[in-house]
């Protein structure tokens, strides 16, 4: 989104001396990604002092858990975009289990894992162009990627909210998912983590 | 499931749309698959891109001391700090009406330009007493009332969290004390302490307390909050000189 590799640069540094302990460098990592988390908070929420809550949470998560950020595994603005929107879809949920926001951090790091794919567009990008993106797709695909993304609805809970069958929900996203790459203009699948090795898929839990 | 199943179910799997229990069996799948799932591996990571199309808001800035002030009193997981806590006392608050930290009244400059003399003193008396909770039945009433009274001259800080809420009040020379409702019960093994933290991060203890029938506990702090740029309150099973445990309120010291 910046396309300024030095920011790149300058996060993995801010993530290095979190993790020594320094709490400035949590305050520029705040001042650069607080908006951006407010903004997923808030579109998740609906309500500005529980967006508010849900960023404070946030960055104190990745404050408290920096030692389980790995820079090979993906961005700390992902991980930490991950954790917000993760902790605000667990504030709004109220029938379903939680989220198991603890696993859920550990697991941002997989989902979130280095993609090219969807890196470079972050990186490139504008959110105004990504916004248009997301908002070219079908209604029926919108629907389903905001319902899943955003309110945290599994895709059988979709196929119930909006009437259609499971594999029709799951297909929406599927052809979202592949929709958004066509409109974004992302080459194939790159290696990501999982091409490591099983073993990445087994620290999931942990 | 087969390497069908999680090819179809890719796309929620990556959104994190899809059960507990498939996405473990999608975990466990890739333990022995050697299969690419290309759909897989062009579907992960689409979180953040989804994330990042958000339009950002700032939000208040009050929200960025609270921040600092709670990571302040937060110790890191992979420092060595003990990460388990003892069960955090029920307390009677909507989950969702969680207090907002130093918005409005946590400022200490709106907290002093309240901090007007004339009834003061006899509403401090008064609430201490308890003899005003009939009255005012709204608690942040009742906190503001006391906060404006107390202060009187004095630096008042507006404290909440899971252990209750309030007010610390400065009384230069002689400590500070610590006024809030809502006190959150703790099993009889525990304890609440409070900690002033420097800006070092260094936490003091300043002193514990264990929750009454009284309807607002009023406690001796036992510093100057001079110096200090966080107030802290942990759980613990005795009274200690580390916080062994996360604290269960975090609020910031300034003006």
């Amino acid at each position: 989104m910046t396309g300024d590799p030095t920011q790149a640069i300058d996060d993995a540094v801010l993530a290095e001396r979190i993790s020594s302990g320094d709490r400035e460098a949590l305050g520029a990592l705040y001042d650069r990604y607080a908006a951006m988390a407010m903004g997923i908070a808030f579109r998740v929420v609906r309500d500005r002092a529980q967006a508010e809550d849900v960023v404070h949470d946030a960055f104190v998560a990745a404050w408290q858990k920096i030692g389980r950020f790995e820079p090979s595994r993906g961005t700390v603005r992902a991980w930490l975009m991950t954790i917000v929107r993760n902790r605000a879809i667990d504030r709004i949920r109220t029938i379903r289990p939680s989220l198991e926001v603890e696993a859920a951090d550990q697991q941002s790091l997989l989902r979130t894992g280095a993609n090219p794919t969807w890196d470079e567009a972050v990186e490139h990008l504008s959110a105004n162009q990504l916004r248009l993106a997301v908002a070219k797709l079908p209604d029926e695909q919108r629907t389903a990627v905001e319902l899943a993304f955003f309110r945290g609805h599994t895709y059988r809970e979709i196929a119930e909210i909006t009437g259609v069958p499971q594999g029709t929900a799951s297909g929406r996203l599927r052809l979202a998912l592949a929709k958004l790459r066509e409109s974004l203009q992302l080459t194939d699948a790159a290696p990501i983590t999982i091409s490591s090795g099983p073993a990445t898929w087994s620290e999931v839990d942990r | 499931m087969n390497c069908h199943d999680v090819d179809e179910i890719a796309a929620a799997f990556a959104l994190g749309a899809v059960e507990v229990n498939e996405r473990r069996a999608i975990e466990q799948h890739f333990e022995t698959c050697r299969e690419p799932h290309v759909e897989l591996r062009a579907a992960l990571g689409v979180g953040p891109m989804l994330a990042a199309s958000t339009e950002p808001m700032p939000p208040d800035e009050a929200l960025r001391d609270r921040v600092m002030a709670t990571a302040a009193a937060t110790p890191q997981e992979h420092r060595g700090f003990a990460t388990a806590r003892p069960v955090a006392p029920t307390i009677g608050r909507d989950r969702d009406a969680r207090p907002r930290w130093l918005s409005g009244w946590g400022s200490s400059t709106l907290m002093r330009g309240l901090a007007l003399g004339g009834i003061a003193a006899t509403l401090v008396l008064a609430v201490v007493a308890g003899t005003l909770w009939g009255q005012l039945r709204d608690r942040e009433e009742l906190l503001r009332a006391t906060a404006m009274a107390i202060a009187n001259g004095e630096v008042a800080y507006r404290v909440q969290g899971e252990a209750g809420s309030g007010y610390l009040v400065d009384t230069e020379g002689s400590g500070a004390t610590l006024i809030m409702a809502g006190v959150g019960e703790l099993p009889a093994e525990l304890l609440y302490e409070l900690w002033l933290i420097d800006a070092e991060g260094v936490p003091i203890p300043a002193g514990t307390f264990r929750p009454t029938t009284d309807e607002i506990a009023v406690v001796p702090v036992a510093h100057d909050l001079a110096g200090f740029t966080t107030f802290a309150v942990t759980i613990e099973e005795e009274p200690v000189e580390r916080p062994t445990t996360d604290p269960v309120m975090v609020a910031p010291l300034q003006g």
